[in-house]
């Protein structure tokens, strides 16, 4: 790695690891807001490279917050052993229905990803109410930190932190050539020896655990769960808008994307508290048809005229 | 090596491959015929993307039908599928590497491989660090092979190499893959199509038609075989 780019990389990371110091409340709370959906995004992301694309971010995220709270109602543990807990939980369902539904490609993984995140919500609400809570949920005693939202941020921060790094891993390690060949062409993947089903589950169970810790983080950041918030396909689909306008495929497109996106949804809540999901639309709609590779692809086709 | 016994095989009803055997040793040996003639098939049951209703495939006296491709690949069968080839904005560099990212005993000598490599194929070092789809054509299809031997295969397949190249490359092509088989000691099976080039590296060869073998013989008796002279050498 050449100098200069690990001198930027080191700068930013104390930036933004010390911005608790001089920042306020209200701007660590919209960041760290931004960080959780972009931790999504890359998620998304991680299992789009490998060609498979999954509208299910919602239910491993419900799960996650779902099993770090219930652990702490039934425990009264460490909330950050439930979150431990949480993203666990979301890895071990998504390796069962990984098994169960990896052989499928294309839109009919797609379609199965969608229906899981509604099916998750129908089961937690129809649980006993002693377990889940029902449809009302479970609110708990006390939010992580007692509410603190330097050490929130931190929280969130190494999440995004350790999303960053396997993402990174994906893109610049051996698993690299298995992702991109599985995407490109299977016949090829599967005369270089890679055995596709193996790691499409491997990866499904990772990005899926990385969505699960998201969710159980948020929850108890917030300190209840219910089954309409937690499920919302609002999760599934706010962080694959952040994907599509950074630029699919690579670990900054994502985190672009989060940024703008989140920072201009921020802005347009103030502006029209109820008419901003519009303009957010118009913005989606916008940058896929005149940026189909988004910002990211923008900046390599200006930096390559150069 | 790899022994192949009353093959038998279908797409849905229709019976694309009827009772093909095929015995190769340590050799390079050929499979010609007409477009739709079955060598692609045959091709695909040997690796496990197909799978025969009948019959046996053995290589190195162990059944492959039971496997999956990427465990017949990693049993040291290196396959160059027909028009499927390279990832085209990987370097040529990486591509080659992904020959051997997941063949275990392959990864821990790619360093002594790449060596090799660029030995037989001396402008893939020049062009190590260029995307793999700026090459020219010819360079393309020495990649794809190239990509194929990090695997350090026993038995290398290869499914119509000559395709879409020019002339002076296809012989280029057939001439290296005789070097490639001499310097290493390792099988050859090529389909092919190009009879007239292929039959200069070949040791033995079979002629597929309509899903059946119709003719097989060394390399000699096929270049005086009248038939194939007719049909296949348009002499």
């Amino acid at each position: 790695m050449k100098i200069w780019k690990a001198f930027v990389i080191a700068a930013l990371f104390l930036a933004a690891a010390s911005l608790p110091f001089y920042t306020g409340t209200y701007l660590l709370h919209t960041i760290y807001i931004i960080m959780m959906y972009m931790s999504l995004a890359i998620s998304w992301d991680m299992l789009l490279r490998a060609g498979q694309l999954s509208f299910g971010i919602a239910g491993l995220f419900g799960i996650g917050g779902y099993a770090a709270t219930m652990l702490q109602v039934f425990t009264n543990i460490n909330p950050l052993i439930c979150i431990l807990f949480g993203a666990i939980m979301a890895g071990l369902i998504s390796l069962l229905i990984g098994l169960a539904t990896l052989r499928l490609r294309g839109i009919y993984f797609a379609i199965i990803t969608l229906a899981m995140a509604e099916i998750f919500r129908v089961i937690i609400r129809n649980l006993p109410d002693t377990w889940t809570g029902g449809a009302m949920g479970i609110v708990l005693n006390n939010a992580i930190f007692n509410g603190d939202v330097k050490q929130t941020y931190w929280l969130v921060f190494g999440i995004l932190l350790i999303t960053i790094v396997l993402s990174e891993v994906f893109n610049k390690s051996r698993i690299h050539f298995a992702i991109t060949s599985i995407r490109n062409d299977e016949i090829v993947a599967m005369s270089s020896g890679i055995d596709i089903f193996k790691w499409l589950v491997v990866i499904f169970v990772i990005t899926s655990t990385l969505q699960g810790l998201v969710g159980a983080a948020y929850t108890e950041i917030y300190g209840s769960v219910n089954p309409d918030a937690n499920f919302s396909v609002h999760y599934s689909l706010l962080p694959l808008a952040m994907a599509l306008l950074g630029g699919i495929r690579s670990t900054w497109g994502p985190v672009i994307g989060a940024i703008v996106l989140g920072l201009a949804g921020e802005y347009l809540k103030l502006l029209m508290p109820y008419g901003y999901l519009i303009i957010y639309g118009l913005i989606i709609i916008l940058v896929i048809l005149f940026l189909p590779d988004g910002i990211m692809g923008l900046i390599k086709k200006l930096t390559q005229k150069k | 090596m790899l022994s192949i016994k009353n093959l038998d095989a279908f797409y849905g009803k229709l019976h694309v491959l009827w009772d093909v055997s095929l015995e190769l040793g340590n050799e390079c040996v050929g499979i010609f015929g007409p477009n739709g003639a079955g060598k692609t098939t045959l091709i695909n049951c040997i690796v496990g993307l197909v799978k025969p209703q009948g019959g046996t495939v053995e290589f190195d006296n162990k059944t492959l039908l039971n496997q999956e491709t990427f465990q017949i690949i990693r049993s040291g069968i290196a396959v160059v599928p027909q028009e499927r080839e390279l990832f085209p904005l990987m370097t040529a560099a990486e591509n080659l590497e992904a020959g051997s990212a997941y063949i275990p005993a392959a990864h821990a000598k790619r360093k002594e491989r790449l060596e090799f490599i660029f030995s037989i194929f001396p402008v893939l070092k020049l062009k190590s660090s260029l995307p793999a789809a700026v090459l020219s054509g010819g360079e393309q299809r020495m990649l794809t092979i190239a990509r194929a031997l990090m695997a350090y295969p026993k038995l290398l397949i290869l499914d119509e190499p000559s395709t879409g190249l020019q002339p002076s490359l296809t012989t280029d092509l057939f001439l290296r893959l005789k070097q490639i088989r001499q310097s290493e000691g390792i099988s050859i099976l090529i389909a092919e199509q190009n009879v007239r080039q292929c039959l200069k590296a070949i040791d033995r060869g079979y002629v597929i038609e309509n899903g059946k073998i119709v003719l097989q013989a060394t390399a000699a008796n096929l270049a005086d075989n009248d038939y194939i002279r007719k049909s296949y050498l348009g002499l």
